[in-house]
């Protein structure tokens, strides 16, 4: 009798002990596979995985586009590159091709007057220097290459600023009509900013007073830039 | 007390396993949906295709940029100008590096500040860093007197668009994850003509505070900029006078 019960006992203890098992596997194994679950998550490429297959498919499209340019870039380059090397092989000075570089670097960063076709945005009415800066971002954004507002070119550096009423740009007021000129595209820039939902829609929605005019412009001239563009205190790196 | 210690030292060393596997499992899961509070994880099959085309992008984007920067540096050795040359096209070349300095395509160094933005941790799409945080910060660093700028290692130029794609932000066209450093070069008392900056103030107080976004700075020291590694090509703007 007293054997019996001692086996029960011990019969209980084994079916306890298994569960206690099964359970501490069970967990180890989900703890597994959560703690895997959270390294792959931050070592793979961050943010992409918590991107939609919508904006995933608009990051293509970016990434697409730059890499495009890229290639324009590297083939550009390389011709230069090439076309030096036979000038310099030949013995011929390199004035010309210093010339149409530095004419080139000088145009793109708004050191020069430049013409071309684009676009011209009328503002009326009163709004921030952030609304004016969000429409410079999307103009870059669509490709423009050359910017002025009311007249002033805009380069890196150059900011719209100011309350609705009171905005300026390097030191020069801007009144409450004016116009910002963009070379480019006029088909990709007046798209990329009258789209639905697009920042024309956002800005007057943020201020509802002002009107936003778009028209495509044959030809124009932008002046060079007058703000200061010679570091003072970077050097370069070597 | 001791009853309580006695009680304990009894229980079976697999139930305590147990008990700290599952506080453990309790963090771990906590962790996970904390993590994909705002930014909502998308599991559809379709998304993995096109991630690793976005992947596949990034690195040609990469390969692409560093080519540029290589050939860059080939042609600024070729054009390089002997010593002896005539003083006129010694001018000549010392405009074009001059130019390439004031463009943004030499790498510089520099005393500056370097700004951290971080996404938040309560959990909102407030909460999220936005390319409107990085373009404010930007132009208040520009109206500070910034000479160069740069987020996450992609030079701030006069083409530069900055732009949100999902939770994240597009600079150059180069995709950014956060943690965001915006890198500027400048005059000593930047940080402090920046925070004598109203819009700066208000960017901190209406929108950083509140938010829960994270911002946080370190000044007095060396910035390292990079080059601008994308086009410098002009499709329609031709260049008019003083182009030469």
């Amino acid at each position: 009798m007293t054997t019996t019960t001692v086996k029960s006992v011990h019969g209980g203890n084994d079916a306890a002990r298994l569960t206690s098992r099964v359970s501490v596997t069970l967990v180890a194994v989900l703890l597994g596979v959560l703690a895997v679950g959270q390294f792959r998550g931050q070592a793979g490429v961050p943010g992409l995985s918590n991107l939609s297959a919508a904006e995933l498919t608009q990051l293509i499209a970016n990434l697409t586009t730059g890499n495009d340019q890229l290639r324009s870039e590297v083939a550009e380059l390389s011709r230069q590159e090439t076309h030096l090397a036979e000038v310099k092989e030949r013995g011929e000075t390199t004035v010309n091709e210093l010339t149409a570089d530095l004419q080139r670097i000088r145009a793109w960063a708004g050191l020069t007057e430049v013409s071309g076709q684009g676009i011209a945005i009328t503002v009326d009415g009163r709004i921030g220097g952030d609304g004016v800066e969000d429409l410079l971002n999307e103009l870059r954004n669509a490709g423009a290459e050359a910017i002025a507002v009311d007249g002033v070119r805009v380069v890196a550096g150059v900011v719209v600023a100011g309350a609705p009423g009171a905005l300026s740009v390097e030191n020069h007021a801007i009144p409450s009509a004016f116009v910002i000129q963009a070379i480019g595209s006029p088909q990709i820039l007046t798209g990329t900013l009258t789209r639905t939902g697009g920042v024309i829609a956002q800005v007057t929605a943020t201020y509802e007073d002002v009107r936003l005019t778009v028209t495509p412009i044959e030809s124009m001239t932008l002046p060079a830039t007058e703000h200061r563009t010679t570091p003072s205190y970077a050097k370069p790196r070597l | 007390m001791s009853g309580v210690l006695d009680r304990f030292r009894s229980l079976p060393s697999v139930q305590v396993t147990l008990a700290v596997a599952l506080l453990v499992l309790g963090f771990l899961i906590a962790a996970q949906i904390a993590a994909e509070g705002p930014r909502i994880r998308y599991t559809t099959e379709e998304r993995a295709p096109l991630i690793e085309t976005a992947l596949r992008l990034q690195g040609q984007q990469e390969a692409l940029k560093a080519e540029i920067l290589a050939i860059r540096a080939r042609i600024s050795e070729l054009e390089a100008i002997d010593p002896s040359a005539a003083a006129s096209l010694r001018r000549l070349y010392a405009d074009l590096e001059q130019a390439r300095l004031d463009a943004g395509l030499i790498a510089v160094r520099g005393p500056g500040v370097a700004f951290r933005l971080e996404d938040g941790t309560t959990g909102s799409v407030d909460s999220l860093v936005s390319a409107r945080d990085i373009r404010t910060l930007v132009e208040e660093l520009w109206l500070a007197g910034a000479e160069g700028i740069a987020v996450n290692g992609e030079r701030i130029v006069g083409s530069t668009a900055v732009i949100d794609i999902g939770g994240s932000i597009l600079v150059n066209s180069a995709y950014l994850a956060g943690p965001y450093t915006i890198s500027a070069i400048g005059p000593p008392d930047m940080y402090e003509r920046l925070q004598q900056s109203v819009a700066f103030v208000e960017f901190v107080r209406g929108r950083i505070e509140p938010s829960g976004v994270r911002l946080a700075v370190a000044e007095g020291q060396e910035v390292d900029l990079p080059a601008f590694a994308g086009t410098v090509s002009l499709r329609f703007a031709k260049p008019g006078a003083g182009g030469e």
